[in-house]
């Protein structure tokens, strides 16, 4: 633990770096581009719309679990994004900031939780976007949208406790580089994103599945916080998942600092 | 009081991962396999020193002495693999200008990003943003607000530097790269240092630049292969040092045909590099001419020789491929010399090989990198210690006249 409050105070020590340097990735994220921001949106409604079409029109399915297709599926890939460009973000931060890392010494941790700030601006333009879709669909915004903040919280402590392990070991073996990818294009798949927890079977394997995959309870429980009625069949395995996020995230923290000293060595 | 103590520090790189590539493959192999002995190279061997507050140190030492490493140690960018460093005060390291600079970003975005990066808080940048642009000269301060990646090299470095030099820590670390910029600029930033180095501030200053060296700083450390060759009063080191590398016999000598370089149709018997040195200077620079000497045994009869020698910068650029005509040679010892004169090449190392070929077009031998030698800056009545740019330094005359005396 002792180790933890004290990166935690180097950290805010060095809370105006780690500022200015997510000012930096925000400010030059959509620079020279004709529609800015609107980029930020295009991405995720794509997504939905091509799975509207598919469930929609081919498969001929009108709700999910009895709720609009476009919230389910919407709202998953909202938290999905959230997750998939923390990971990647995370993951490259250090070898995207070698000539810093080469040449100057602050906590290398630093530009890893700096570089989250541009999923998280992205997060919060398409939460804007899910709003706009439930007044239209559902005509209402539930109160439950508060507690979203905490959603949030235990998806980044996922993502950028998976990203740190996938940084530490990726600088010095590129290889991990390549999986990233795919588990970006398969985990999609394999999280409820475009269904639910509930549309599926659950059985016993459901839970130790929850634990290994956290985002399938990060995931469900976010839902319940955006779509007004939907109702878990149980908290067992968000409980899971909630467990397996925080454990990944304090096992990351250790990782990467073990390994940051060396990091130069192999840039 | 020491301010910096560095307790017997070893870096220590394992030459196996430099040439095979790092892999997860290789990683998982080298579990399994026996442990082959590893060939370990030293960038720093158990290297001691320590200085005081308010000193200025200069560290010199050849490419590959460890120099680089010292530094990235003392600034805490890499962990020595043994040893200790003891630093009391606020380090700021510049090991290059403009660190973090992001092209898309404004110049005045920049200067706070640069300067969070090299440890200054936003209240301190503010306090200091009018004589930062004012530093950097009124180019900058008319294009605060465009993109750097708009800006010209002179004016990238110029605003890199002028945020570094403002920088207010107890002990600066500085590579020699800082010395940038055009002539004007340089003057200003040697003042700077200056005027830095007359207070209190404790500074430590990598260079090449024995003349900058020599007037900036107090003490000297002498890196040589990773080891400190000696370390003390700036004069007395760099007299040794230059002494030294002087002494460093460019020769080359076989008795015998069987052990000369080459193969068995030419073989090396002699060479030797002789540079003209000036009068009461003991060391080669800038200014001296130098001559090649060589003899090889060339075992073919009327064959049609010629002799092509190249100079490369240490960084491996080719500065010069020179040649002769081909003329008939028999068995037998083949001399050849050729002079290059003063005032032309820049300071730096430099590495020389040696081709003989056969009917201008099939090389017989090869003898790369035969020698390596070292030319030392020499300026006379200048304020300015910068590195010479350039990979050549030619003398040319430039006439300037007044014309007429209207306006």
């Amino acid at each position: 633990m002792n180790l933890y409050s004290k990166l935690f105070s180097e950290i805010v020590k060095e809370r105006e770096l780690l500022y200015i340097l997510a000012k930096r990735d925000i400010s030059i994220r959509y620079k020279q581009t004709y529609l800015g921001i609107i980029w930020a949106i295009i991405r995720p409604v794509l997504t939905m719309l091509v799975f509207l079409f598919a469930f929609k029109n081919v498969a001929k399915i009108s709700d999910i679990s009895g709720f609009p297709i476009q919230l389910i599926i919407f709202s998953g890939v909202l938290f999905w994004n959230l997750f998939a460009n923390t990971f990647q973000a995370v993951s490259n931060s250090i070898l995207a900031n070698h000539n810093l890392v080469s040449k100057v010494y602050f906590p290398r941790l630093i530009i890893a939780f700096s570089s989250i700030a541009v999923s998280l601006f992205d997060f919060l333009i398409g939460l804007v976007v899910y709003f706009g879709l439930s007044i239209s669909l559902i005509h209402t915004i539930p109160a439950t949208i508060l507690l979203i903040p905490v959603a949030v919280l235990l998806i980044l402590l996922f993502s950028i406790g998976l990203g740190l392990i996938f940084c530490s070991f990726s600088i010095k073996y590129r290889d991990f580089l390549q999986m990233i990818p795919l588990i970006v294009q398969y985990g999609f798949f394999v999280s409820p994103i475009v269904y639910t927890a509930n549309s599926l079977q659950i059985s016993s394997w459901f839970n130790v599945y929850a634990f290994i995959n956290p985002l399938v309870g990060l995931v469900e429980y976010a839902r319940t916080l955006l779509i007004p009625g939907y109702v878990l069949s149980s908290w067992d395995f968000v409980l899971l998942s909630i467990s397996c996020s925080l454990l990944i995230f304090f096992t990351g923290i250790f990782i990467f600092t073990k390994k940051e000293s060396s990091f130069v060595d192999y840039l | 009081m020491n301010i910096v103590e560095v307790n017997n520090i070893t870096k220590k790189y394992n030459l196996n991962q430099m040439t095979e590539p790092v892999s997860l493959r290789n990683g998982v192999k080298s579990l399994f396999k026996k442990k082959e002995k590893a060939k370990d190279y030293y960038a720093l061997n158990d290297v001691s020193f320590s200085i005081q507050k308010g000193d200025k140190l200069g560290i010199i030492g050849n490419n590959g002495a460890g120099k680089s490493t010292l530094l990235k140690i003392l600034s805490r960018i890499t962990n020595p693999t043994a040893g200790n460093i003891q630093v009391k005060g606020k380090v700021a390291s510049l090991l290059e200008v403009g660190t973090g600079f992001h092209p898309e970003l404004s110049g005045r975005d920049n200067i706070y990003l640069n300067g969070a990066i090299l440890g200054m808080s936003k209240r301190e940048i503010t306090a200091q943003f009018d004589e930062i642009v004012e530093f950097a000269g009124p180019q900058i301060a008319n294009f605060l607000d465009t993109p750097v990646k708009r800006y010209s090299s002179g004016m990238y470095v110029r605003l890199g530097f002028a945020i570094s030099a403002h920088l207010n820590p107890e002990i600066l670390i500085v590579d020699e790269v800082l010395a940038v910029g055009d002539a004007d600029f340089q003057k200003k930033s040697l003042g700077k240092m200056k005027e830095v180095a007359a207070n209190d501030k404790t500074i430590l200053f990598v260079s090449h630049n024995l003349t900058a060296v020599s007037n900036l700083c107090n003490k000297t450390l002498h890196l040589e292969r990773g080891k400190v060759k000696q370390m003390g009063e700036t004069a007395q080191v760099l007299k040794n040092y230059m002494s030294e590398v002087q002494s460093k016999k460019m020769l080359y000598t076989s008795d015998t045909f069987a052990a000369g370089l080459g193969n068995e149709l030419i073989r090396l018997k002699y060479a030797e590099i002789i540079p003209q040195l000036a009068p009461g200077l003991d060391y080669w620079t800038v200014n001296d001419a130098f001559r090649l000497k060589f003899e090889f045994w060339n075992t073919l009869n009327d064959v049609e020789l010629n002799v092509s020698i190249h100079l490369y910068a240490i960084t491996g650029e080719c500065i010069f491929n020179i040649g002769n005509k081909a003329q008939k040679f028999n068995e037998g010892i083949v001399s050849t010399q050729v002079e290059i004169p003063g005032n032309f090449l820049n300071d730096g190392s430099y590495f020389l090989s040696i081709m003989v070929v056969k009917n201008s077009s099939i090389v017989l031998v090869n003898f790369d990198e035969l020698f390596e030698f070292e030319i030392a800056d020499y300026r006379e009545d200048t304020t300015w210690y910068g590195k010479w740019p350039g990979y050549v330094r030619p003398n040319f005359p430039i006439l300037m006249k007044q014309e007429t005396s209207e306006l």
